[in-house]
Parts: structure tokens; sequence; C-alpha cells
């Protein structure tokens, strides 16, 4: 049973929830700062921290609009094969290959973040969502106030189709013998099919390993157990295989699905 | 989870690169080049007893330790970063690849010399 929204924590992940919190409102915004630090602090281990303190210095002094804490550290979710995000808004580029960890570090100028939003691009859209803002100069509040106010959500579309180009190099890699970079490959295409049925379905997609549970919950049973394998444990090649091909049957009969009822 | 050898896989995937470079297809040759590289590495790395625990900052870490090492001519941290970012760019934002001031051949003539050494290290 998914909470009511009536607290930033709470925060449903369900297509209109996050208007309920009224984002615009100045108190409202100043809670989802509080919860954001509050739980930054909470989330991260000491050498996390230290990292993420680096990033938000580098950012501000490179002029950046905004910094997010993303994914599964700012939900309190990490697991072994956790990447350390972050959405850094205003600038086009900040260099954090030095830093000791495997960072995925997404940089956007004012201009392309907004179309990002605008085009429903779904990193875009979880910086608003869930991401635990770590400085915002106003931009990710006016964000929010956008997601809120025109319902905004990201396309599921976008999904389906990275999802169905990154397929086949999964499934060539599954066949090469390489196995940590076939698991890296099938993980990552079933977390992107996953991505995208939630978002069909209005359910926001949380982080990585929480999808496994908001699949169960629509049903898709299968796809949920081959992605949480692939997330918690080191599944056999023919298990990544089968996850594969489950993942190419769901979104290839999906588009089907979808071109009839287009006609 | 049993695997093939680093350097076995390494050579494969740099042929599954340089096949898809010669057919014009950058996005599956720069994937196939970043698998090909890390596993070089890899073997380097393992014979080396360098420490990787399969993070991709640790590969890049121990590319530069295996050329401060003398092992490698060149310290290929930088070419690893640059595919890395490439390759994620294009999984999750659809992105064309853009390699700067590299060309695909470039990139594919340094990641052989890394096989090279990685394969006579095994021998």
């Amino acid at each position: 049973m998914t909470p009511m929204t009536k607290t930033w924590e709470q925060l449903a992940p369900q297509r209109g929830a996050l208007a309920v919190l009224r984002p615009a409102d100045a108190e409202a915004w100043s809670e989802r700062l509080r919860f954001d630090r509050e739980r930054a602090a909470r989330h991260q281990s000491s050498e996390l921290a230290a990292i993420t303190a680096a990033v938000r210095e580098r950012a501000r002094s490179a002029g950046a609009a905004a910094v997010v804490l993303s994914g599964s550290t700012a939900r309190g979710g990490r697991t072994s094969v956790s990447d350390l995000d972050y959405h850094v808004i205003g600038i086009a580029s900040l260099q954090v290959a030095d830093l000791p960890e495997d960072i995925d570090l997404y940089a956007d100028e004012l201009d392309r973040f907004w179309a990002k939003l605008r085009e429903g691009d779904d990193f875009a859209h979880w910086s608003v969502w869930y991401g635990c803002v770590l400085f915002d100069s106003g931009v990710m509040r006016e964000a929010a106030r956008y997601v809120a106010e025109h319902d905004a959500w990201p396309d599921p579309e976008r999904k389906l189709h990275q999802a169905q180009g990154a397929l086949d190099f999964a499934e060539q890699m599954a066949a090469s013998g390489d196995y940590d970079a076939a698991l890296e490959q099938v993980r990552g295409v079933l977390s992107l099919t996953a991505r995208w049925l939630l978002l069909s379905h209005d359910a926001f997609p949380l982080a990585r390993d929480e999808l496994p549970e908001q699949l169960e919950q629509l049903g898709y049973v299968d796809l949920a157990h081959s992605l949480r394998r692939s997330i918690r444990e080191r599944p056999s090649i023919e298990n990544l295989r089968e996850g594969v091909a489950r993942a190419r049957e769901i979104s290839g009969a999906k588009q089907s699905l979808s071109r009839r009822a287009a006609a | 989870m049993s695997s093939k050898p680093k350097v076995e896989v390494a050579r494969e995937h740099l042929s599954k690169a340089q096949e898809e470079a010669a057919g014009d297809d950058l996005r599956d040759a720069v994937q196939w080049s970043f698998a090909s590289l890390e596993a070089a590495i890899d073997a380097l790395a393992e014979k080396h007893a360098i420490e990787i625990k399969a993070k991709h900052w640790r590969r890049a870490e121990a590319a530069t330790e295996l050329h401060e090492k003398g092992l490698l001519p060149k310290d290929l941290s930088e070419l690893h970063q640059l595919l890395n970012v490439e390759r994620k760019g294009m999984f999750y934002e659809g992105e064309d690849p853009d390699l700067g001031d590299r060309s695909m051949e470039d990139v594919l003539t340094e990641i052989e010399t890394a096989v090279e050494i990685a394969e006579a290290e095994a021998k």
C-alpha cells in the first residue's frame, strides 16, 4: 500500500503526488530543503559525504545554479553496485574523475535542463521529485513548481527507446564470456525496461533497488525477479540471458500493442 | 561466477570494436572499445596485484599505476574516463559519442597496445 502524500518524506511515487505538497509555497519548499539536508547527512558515510562536499564546492565555484544528490544514495538504498549520482544545473560540465568513487554526474546548463524537463527526461524529473537538493539558487524550486502546475511527467517512450537500443549489446555481451560486463549491461537494460513500464503506469520509478518491488506491485513478477537478482546476486549467464529475453519480449509486445492502439 | 580469462576477452572485444568501426558504427565501436580496455586493465591489474573490485574508477587508477610502473607506455586513465562517459551518454541519454580530438582509429590503436601487453604478460 502506497502511503498518502502529506510530507516530503511520504512523497508517493504516483503521478500527481508532487502537486499535493505545493512546492511553490515558500514554507513547503523550505521544508523540502530541510528534509534534503537531513537525509543527505543520514544516507552518506563520512567518505561519501566528503566526496559530495567536494562536488558541491566545485560546482559552486564553477557557477552552478543547483546541485542535486540523486539515485540510491539520495533514497538511502545504496547497494554494492551503486554509483554516486549527481545532477548539476547551470554549468555544462564538472571535472570529478579524480574523486575515489564511481560517479555519474550529469551537468546541464539552464536551458538544457528546462528543455529536458519539458521533453520528459526522467533523470531531470527524478531530481525534482526525489533528488536531495544540496544547494539551489531557485531553479529547483521553479522546476518543482512547473512539474506540479503542469502535471509534467517523464516520457515513457524515451525509456522504451533506450531499453530497446541497449538490448542487442546486452545480449551480445552476455554471449561474450565477459561476466562482469554482461552483468552490468543486463542490469542496465532491465532497469530501463522497468522504468519504462512504471512510467507507463503513472508510477514514478524510485532508485534501482526499489524498482523490483514497484514492478511486483504492477504484476511484473518475473521481470522483478530478474532485476533483483542482477542487483543483489551474481546470477548465472543463463539467468542473465533469460532476463534479456524477458525484457525483449515485454518491450516488443508492449510496443506492438502501442502501435495497434495508435492505428 | 566463471568468466573467460580477461586477456582473451580483451582481444575478442577489441576485434568486435574494430569490426564495428570498419562498418562505421561508432556507437558499438565505442562500447566494445570500453569493454576491451576494461578487460585489458583487469588482466594486467590481476597480474600485478592491483585491486579493482569491479569498480570503473579503480580501473582508471590502475591504468595510471600501470603506466607509472612502466608496464604501459601511456597513462590510459583519461581514455578510460572518456569512453566511460561517452558510453553512459549513449546508454542513458541516447547521445552520439564524441571522442574530442581523437579518431576512432586512435582509440583502437591505444587499446590494442594495452591488449598486446596484457597478452605478452599472460604468456
